[in-house]
């Protein structure tokens, strides 16, 4: 009998694997403060209505990973990507409770935030070794995207073979410079957007159809 | 009048306490008086370089002025997060991105945290303990 049970567990198993596919799990990942909320926000809520997290120009203000499921994408022509999006707080080697004195928060506030920032950046690579399966890396495109953090941060992402779509946000600004960050990683498609204004972002929705359907 | 240390030179002004326990740069416990007018002679009449090596019978040393401040040590780093003090963190992302095992530096000395029960999840073959001070 029990060779029966057993069989029939394998069965359903299999049937299961079969018929329920995996949704890929894309992270946005990149510096502090490069948008990761307000694209993710704009996704979700282009998509689902939704919105994922609260947004401010404090460093650090998501400090922990949010997760939207079963956000489908779609374009013109009938294609479309069902994926869960993964907000992450911003990756960064350093983190000083200092740098938020400076936005008017009082210092045991800024401490608790510094520690909550660390668990987050642990969390978000914790993410990225188990869970993601591909990665939209967003980079603030007034900034030099020659930073140690984006070479080592894009060099990991790069050992453990996940695909990614750059993102060069704040098209918007007066000294946005995205034809840099082009530069900087030619071996990566970079789409250069404004995630608060929602320019050009239909072309980031057609490159996820294509690199993560 | 003005002191001076017979071992290494360096110059006091008139009373000073700083010599009583003996020369704050050497040690020398032995000082001279010298005139008010003499005071910092040695470095007044300074020799320039080219004169030194010529009384020295030296050659010229160049001693160069490239420094490896390379920031990527932090790859060879054991510890996960370095806490500099409470509020200020140093993520290895290298370390992180590898594996759950949390190794914490405190301070900027020798001293570790090691979460084993952070270990013990991942291979309990790599379990291991160190600590340092």
């Amino acid at each position: 009998m029990s060779f029966l049970v057993r069989t029939k567990q394998k069965f359903s198993r299999l049937f299961k694997g079969l018929f329920k596919k995996k949704q890929m799990r894309i992270g946005i990942y990149g510096p502090p403060n490069a948008g990761k909320t307000t694209l993710s926000n704009r996704i979700v809520r282009d998509w689902t209505g939704d919105a994922v997290g609260p947004v401010s120009e404090i460093p650090h203000e998501t400090r922990r990973a949010r997760r939207k499921e079963g956000v489908t994408i779609s374009d013109e022509g009938g294609n479309s990507v069902t994926i869960d999006i993964v907000d992450t707080p911003g990756v960064t080697t350093k983190i000083d409770y200092k740098e938020f004195l400076e936005y008017g928060i009082d210092s045991d506030e800024a401490v608790v935030r510094a520690r909550e920032a660390t668990e987050g950046v642990a969390e978000a690579m914790h993410w990225l070794r188990e869970d993601i399966d591909g990665v939209i890396y967003m980079l603030d495109s007034t900034q030099d995207p020659f930073v140690q953090v984006n070479i080592m941060l894009i060099g990991i992402i790069e050992s453990r073979e996940l695909p990614v779509i750059i993102v060069a946000n704040k098209t918007d600004l007066p000294d946005a410079s995205p034809s840099r960050i082009k530069s900087a990683f030619p071996q990566h498609p970079v789409i250069s957007i404004s995630g608060l204004e929602g320019t050009n972002v239909e072309e980031l929705y057609e490159k996820m159809i294509e690199y993560f359907g | 009048m003005p002191h001076k240390c017979t071992k290494c030179g360096r110059e006091f002004r008139d009373g000073t306490t700083d010599i009583l326990k003996g020369c704050p740069s050497c040690g020398g416990k032995k000082f001279l008086y010298i005139k008010p007018e003499e005071l910092h002679r040695d470095i007044l009449d300074e020799k320039n370089i080219e004169d030194i090596i010529e009384e020295k019978k030296d050659s010229l040393l160049e001693v160069s002025n490239i420094r490896n401040d390379e920031p990527i040590e932090i790859y060879d780093r054991i510890e996960s997060i370095r806490v500099l003090s409470p509020g200020s963190y140093e993520l290895n992302l290298e370390k992180l991105s590898k594996s759950d095992e949390m190794v914490m530096q405190m301070g900027k000395d020798d001293k570790y945290i090691v979460d084993l029960i952070s270990m013990g999840k991942v291979d309990k073959s790599k379990k291991k303990k160190k600590k340092k001070k």
